[in-house]
């Protein structure tokens, strides 16, 4: 499973692309978070299986397609492993290691800031694409 | 049995056995006499927030002197009201009154790393101090004397804190989100100094301790110290010329203000096998209550009790829901400070005291006195509400705030029960937007409040949600007044 962020342009951002790919397509896409303004919009989804296909589909119709890799940047000096922000992750993509280190699950982070707004340090930082 | 001067002669021929707390429960469980003989002390400490923190500060006499009345250090006000050139500078002091992520504890930290700090004062001017301003910077080697002096730290007991409320709130125990959907907690279980001497049996009055990474002491039991609920704390010094700043960390709690992360180890001389039982406390042993800080008051309604094994497995069962947890102190610094302790007692650089007066085993905290009873909503809102029903039209709702001069009417239904709530602002969107059904532009999710609630609350919640006036409801949500920012500031003025 993989997490990509769709970006809808003004142009399109009043189809429904995403229900067109799903039927289209047959994969249950998974919608995460959603940031919906009248001239644009952004969706951070998560497609289960058929991923390369899913995309060509996207792609096709009109939309920006990334998928989530770096989104949340832990400062190691900032961060004194207190664990404040564990609890807020909504997808659960921050944890201890064994020596109760805080690490990020990059591939589980949505985006949503949650952590960034909680941190007493100012630790965590969301990466720009 | 052994002396505390027994231990300090193991310490100088390198003979000591020390061991950390969480080490501790094998060890006795073992076999308790050996434990108690072989053992001679247990590491314990915290690294957290402890916003009772601060730093008296001496900067030497200005020529021409000054008798400083007003100071700000990086333009966070520091007390000045000590001699000419004395100050203390608290944690939580903001650099601003609000909206600053920069306090008192940052000034501290940056004390500590070498940096240069903005100094202004200001005084009245007189025959022996005739100067009346300085501008100047200083750094922690200008100062004469940097001395942290904590009201309170190390607490016996930390609380875990959940909110039963649906909004957020950002609060001194960290972000809790609505519904109970996490919990918070301080405190670092097996591993608190008075967890593991909770009769203040060899913890007292001139007990040398490991204080933001230097030697610093115990100086008696701290503000609020109530033992008789269990909540006993203790109050430190240590000299910040000696600090090291991995352990003595600047912080900013959103929604709160500012606070200081410290690193304390408190080693304990295991003298005997009760000191040895007592330091083989587990994390199971350690136990705290759920408080739910969705109530914002004193006494907060408790939730459930939790014990720190339950805390740190990331997860807490409440009311059978799996509730996920954050801890707030550091236990990967706190591990760091313990092992530095360790090594440093190895080095023969750090020895043993004794106490030299008991900290007190009994007393209790007492609440705040105040004069005038905390005022509540019956006391200020306006009984004569004026409502109206959701099929009303827009120009009737228009003509209703016109009419009574007032610029909301909360939308009831046949018996009175609260449907939502319409603004002159609402009525704006509707011109503009050309909406015509009054159903549209209400507000259905509306801010109200309970008759018996304390107007401190009510006008925290208005600010927080950003509205002027909020219907006051019965248990069955019926409308029973309505108290705006202009009934609450009539109360305020008039007192």
């Amino acid at each position: 499973m993989s997490k990509y962020l769709i970006e809808y342009s003004s142009d399109v951002v009043e189809s429904p692309i995403l229900s067109k790919v799903v039927v289209e397509t047959g994969v249950l896409i998974n919608v995460l978070r959603a940031d919906i303004e009248y001239d644009k919009a952004s969706i951070v989804v998560d497609i289960p299986h058929d991923e390369d296909r899913v995309i060509e589909r996207f792609k096709e119709s009109g939309v920006r397609v990334r998928k989530l890799e770096e989104n949340i940047k832990k400062d190691i000096e900032n961060c004194i492993d207190c664990g404040a922000c564990i609890s807020l992750c909504p997808t659960g993509a921050i944890y201890f290691t064994e020596d109760w280190s805080i690490e990020v699950d990059k591939g589980e982070c949505i985006r949503c800031g949650a952590c960034v707004l909680a941190c007493p340090m100012k630790a965590m930082t969301i990466q720009e694409h | 049995m052994k002396t505390i001067k027994e231990i300090n002669q193991k310490i100088k021929k390198g003979e000591a056995v020390i061991v950390r707390a969480d080490e501790m429960p094998e060890i006795y469980e073992d076999n308790p006499k050996k434990a108690a003989s072989e053992v001679d002390i247990v590491t314990t400490g915290t690294f957290g927030a402890m916003c009772s923190s601060g730093a008296f500060l001496n900067f030497g006499h200005a020529d021409p002197p000054i008798k400083i009345t007003k100071l700000w250090l990086n333009d966070v006000e520091a007390y000045s009201g000590i001699a000419a050139v004395d100050a203390y500078i608290g944690a939580t002091q903001l650099r601003k009154y609000r909206d600053s992520d920069y306090g008192g504890a940052h000034v501290i930290e940056d004390l500590v790393c070498g940096k240069e700090i903005e100094v202004r004062a200001e005084a009245y001017g007189t025959d022996c101090y005739p100067k009346k301003k300085v501008e100047t910077t200083v750094t922690l080697e200008d100062l004469n004397q940097a001395i942290m002096y904590n009201p309170r730290n190390i607490h016996q007991r930390y609380n875990a804190a959940t909110n039963s409320s649906d909004t957020l709130m950002r609060t001194y125990m960290g972000t809790l989100l609505p519904n109970k959907r996490n919990i918070c907690f301080a405190g670092v279980g097996e591993l608190n100094p008075l967890a593991n001497d909770p009769g203040y049996d060899v913890i007292g009055v001139g007990t040398r301790i490991f204080l933001g990474g230097a030697k610093g002491f115990i100086v008696g039991e701290g503000t609020q110290h109530s033992p008789d609920s269990g909540a006993g704390n203790l109050s430190t010094r240590g000299d910040l010329k000696d600090m090291d700043p991995k352990y003595v960390r600047g912080c900013n709690i959103p929604g709160y203000g500012t606070s200081l992360y410290l690193g304390i180890g408190v080693p304990i001389p295991i003298l005997n096998e009760e000191i040895a039982r007592k330091t083989a406390v587990k994390n199971e042993d350690v136990k705290t209550e759920i408080i739910d800080y969705g109530i914002s008051r004193l006494v907060r309604p408790v939730i459930g009790e939790v014990n720190y094994e339950q805390l740190f497995s990331g997860r807490v069962d409440v009311e059978g829901k799996k509730i996920r947890t954050s801890p707030l102190s550091s236990l990967k610094i706190t591990y760091q400070l313990l092992k530095e302790l360790k090594e440093l007692i190895e080095e023969r650089e750090f020895y043993l005291t004794g106490k030299v007066e008991s900290i007190p085993r009994k007393g209790q905290a007492k609440s705040m006195k105040l004069k005038k009873g905390t005022k509540t909503v019956n006391q200020v809102m306006s009984r004569e509400v004026i409502t109206a029903k959701a099929d009303a039209t827009i120009k009737e709702i228009s003509a209703l705030l016109i009419n009574n001069h007032i610029d909301q009417i909360p939308i009831v239904d046949e018996v009175n029960k609260l449907q939502g709530i319409i603004t002159s602002r609402d009525i704006t969107t509707a011109l503009a937007r050309n909406i015509t059904k009054m159903a549209d532009v209400m507000t259905r999710e509306v801010i109200t409040s309970d008759l018996n609630e304390a107007l401190d609350i009510v006008s925290r919640r208005m600010d927080k949600h950003k509205v002027d006036a909020t219907p006051v409801v019965d248990k069955n949500n019926k409308v029973v007044g309505i108290v705006t920012i202009a009934d609450i500031m009539r109360k305020e003025g008039s007192e």
